[in-house]
């Protein structure tokens, strides 16, 4: 064997060449990924092992004592799953070694995500490698590995714009909710239908400490389904108007066909509540809020087409700084190279 | 030695002005580069600023024997001071963002624009006060009552500019970094309270003095202050009633600041003709 750490892979699928279909044939439960990487573990010449799992992708992190181990892991997959190879072959992508890391590198910080940046990866991963560790399916390389890996992930976030600005509607919301009212705890919200991306932006501004939560459908049920998953209360959709002025942030998301909140009554409104701001944020089609109630002193009004506009612009943003943090991240997987080829070396020794 | 101390003094508030603007710049420049300054080195550049600005007034009291407002240039070093005294007690209690580099830039501005007009450093006899603490503790309230109106003009200003970014729909730039809107809109009035206290407060300890001496006080200088006060009275009413809000309070507490300074002028020019207050004893003009 010329080189201790030749036989670093990296086997997987994800959203950038695999349509949602074919992902959805490929996917595991959580106990079905942890089940593979046992599996994986066991075999004959894979040392060390790690499975990531998540709805855009699914990754085996492997260390063998050959590089042709990977077409047995492939294989075993396919097995095992009962999928066709070709198919698999078809989809799926495989680095090794000194690409492998820089791989992993790149996940961890986002870059290979769908939502560029997104922080949401860095934490499945620490997951799935806490899940590998614990199961001893880890050992000196990728313990190293994927801790620094952690590392260079807030490296290349912090010296780069990578994260700045969201990118997710629901983020979106939660960032402009503070730039009006700054703590979100003791904000209102209510949110109007059932709809579901009223919902997720519900669920996203609960998660940044919003405690109350009312909602107000036609159909009383739902409000009241939804309102029960929320931790709220529902209100009886004939009477959400006369209730307006006890709402910080008002969630538009019905499926009503003409305007429920004119510029009159949110002038009426604001009258009850002159010194605290009201954010409307209207994420139906067609429109729930009549555009003129942005004219009404200290009410911010932003619909679906403001939000999208500000989450693409922050994409954008994000892409830009792509390429410096690869250059980061390349530093940082040379680095880790020699480091865990010295170990190794001295291990053997 | 007189000469070597007015040397100092103004040398001393050349340096805060030069900190205050170094402050400044450093908040600029890292907005420019799109980042977050540190709030650390901002703070740190204004102690240093307000400590070497603290040595100039202590210097020029020194000289003058009293609190140093004899002339526009100690009033516009001394409202500086206030401002930034004000700052350290705002600053950390309330971590409202950007608010030290707005404080650096209109503490950059009164300091070192009371630089342009040598003639407002004008001599004047010392003890102008004539050993009258009720007129000197009226006439430093009334300094530190207008430090509270011009941080809580920037204030203001910072709450136009974040509302105007969420009306507008920008998010880039300043507007990720300034306060929420509710957060400025509490402090202004929190600040506007505050100030008409303390002016409130020198007006009553200058109406002791006032009863005493009618004719020391002019006209022009009681009608000037009592407007300003009058003016930032009726904004407090009406806030109170929820009558004047949000924006429009904002905008009357900018317009009223610059009045207010604005009104510094016919205050302090009415000193020129009012007669000399009674003094212990004769005491040579201090010659700049």
């Amino acid at each position: 064997m010329s080189d201790v750490l030749q036989s670093l892979f990296v086997l997987g699928t994800s959203h950038h060449a695999t349509p949602l279909a074919v992902r959805e044939r490929f996917a595991l439960t959580p106990a079905q990924a942890l089940e593979l990487q046992k599996q994986l573990h066991a075999q004959e010449g894979i040392r060390e092992c790690l499975v990531l799992n998540t709805c855009n992708r699914l990754e085996i992190y492997g260390l063998a004592d050959r590089i042709e181990r990977v077409d047995e892991v492939r294989r075993f997959f396919c097995q095992k799953q009962n999928l066709a190879e070709a198919l698999f072959q078809q989809y799926a992508y495989s680095h090794n070694n000194l690409k492998a890391l820089q791989h992993v590198l790149e996940v961890s910080t986002g870059l290979d995500s769908q939502m560029v940046g997104e922080t949401q990866i860095l934490g499945q991963l620490k997951q799935a490698f806490t899940a590998a560790r614990d199961a001893k399916c880890t050992g000196n390389v990728f313990n190293r590995l994927f801790e620094k890996s952690f590392q260079a992930a807030k490296a290349a976030r912090s010296q780069t714009a990578i994260t700045r600005g969201q990118v997710s509607i629901g983020n979106v919301v939660v960032d402009l909710a503070t730039r009006i009212f700054g703590k979100l705890n003791k904000s209102r919200v209510l949110l109007l239908g059932s709809g579901e991306v009223g919902e997720k932006t519900a669920q996203a501004l609960k998660s940044r400490g919003v405690e109350d939560i009312s909602v107000s459908s036609r159909t009383f049920e739902n409000a009241h389904k939804l309102a029960h998953s929320l931790g709220g209360a529902a209100i009886d959709f004939a009477d959400f108007i006369d209730q307006l002025e006890h709402f910080d942030i008002i969630i538009g998301s019905t499926a009503a066909p003409g305007i429920l909140l004119t510029r009159e009554v949110m002038a009426r409104t604001m009258k009850q509540r002159p010194e605290r701001p009201c954010f409307l944020i209207d994420l139906a089609l067609p429109r729930d809020v009549d555009p003129a109630v942005e004219e009404v002193e200290n009410v911010y009004l932003y619909n679906l087409d403001d939000l999208s506009t500000i989450a693409n612009e922050n994409l954008e943003a994000r892409k830009a700084e792509i390429e410096k943090a690869r250059q980061i991240l390349k530093k940082h997987a040379w680095n880790l190279w020699l480091q865990l080829r010295r170990r190794e070396l001295m291990r053997k020794v | 030695m007189i000469n070597e101390l007015a040397m100092t003094d103004r040398l001393a508030f050349a340096a805060a002005a030069a900190i205050y603007g170094g402050a400044f710049i450093f908040g600029l420049v890292t907005l420019l580069l799109k980042r977050p300054y540190s709030r650390a080195i901002m703070f740190a550049l204004l102690v240093a600023g307000f400590f070497i600005h603290t040595l100039g007034l202590n210097l020029r009291g020194a000289q003058i024997k009293a609190c140093p407002l004899g002339n526009p240039f100690e009033i516009a070093q001394f409202l500086a001071w206030s401002l930034v005294l004000l700052f350290f007690i705002i600053g950390p209690v309330f971590r409202l963002r950007l608010l030290g580099f707005f404080t650096a830039g209109l503490a950059l501005l009164l300091a070192a624009g009371s630089f342009i007009v040598p003639s407002w450093d004008a001599p004047y006899p010392p003890g102008i006060f004539g050993g009258n603490h009720w007129i000197e503790l009226h006439a430093s309230l009334a300094i530190f009552s207008y430090g509270v109106f011009a941080i809580l003009s920037l204030v203001s200003a910072m709450f136009l500019i974040q509302q105007h970014g969420l009306k507008k729909k920008q998010f880039k730039g300043l507007y990720q970094y300034l306060p929420s809107v509710q957060q400025l809109d509490l402090m202004a009035k929190r600040l506007l309270f505050t100030g008409v206290i303390v002016l409130s407060a020198s007006l009553i300890f200058g109406a002791v003095f006032w009863i005493e001496n009618h004719d020391l006080v002019p006209i022009f200088k009681l009608t000037a202050t009592c407007l300003v006060w009058l003016g930032y009275l009726t904004v407090f009413i009406l806030r109170i009633q929820k009558k004047l809000v949000t924006r429009r309070h904002a905008i009357a507490t900018i317009i009223l600041f610059l009045l207010a300074i604005a009104s510094l002028w016919p205050v302090e020019s009415a000193r020129g003709t009012e007669p000399e207050p009674p003094s212990h004893g004769a005491t040579p003009r201090i010659e700049r």
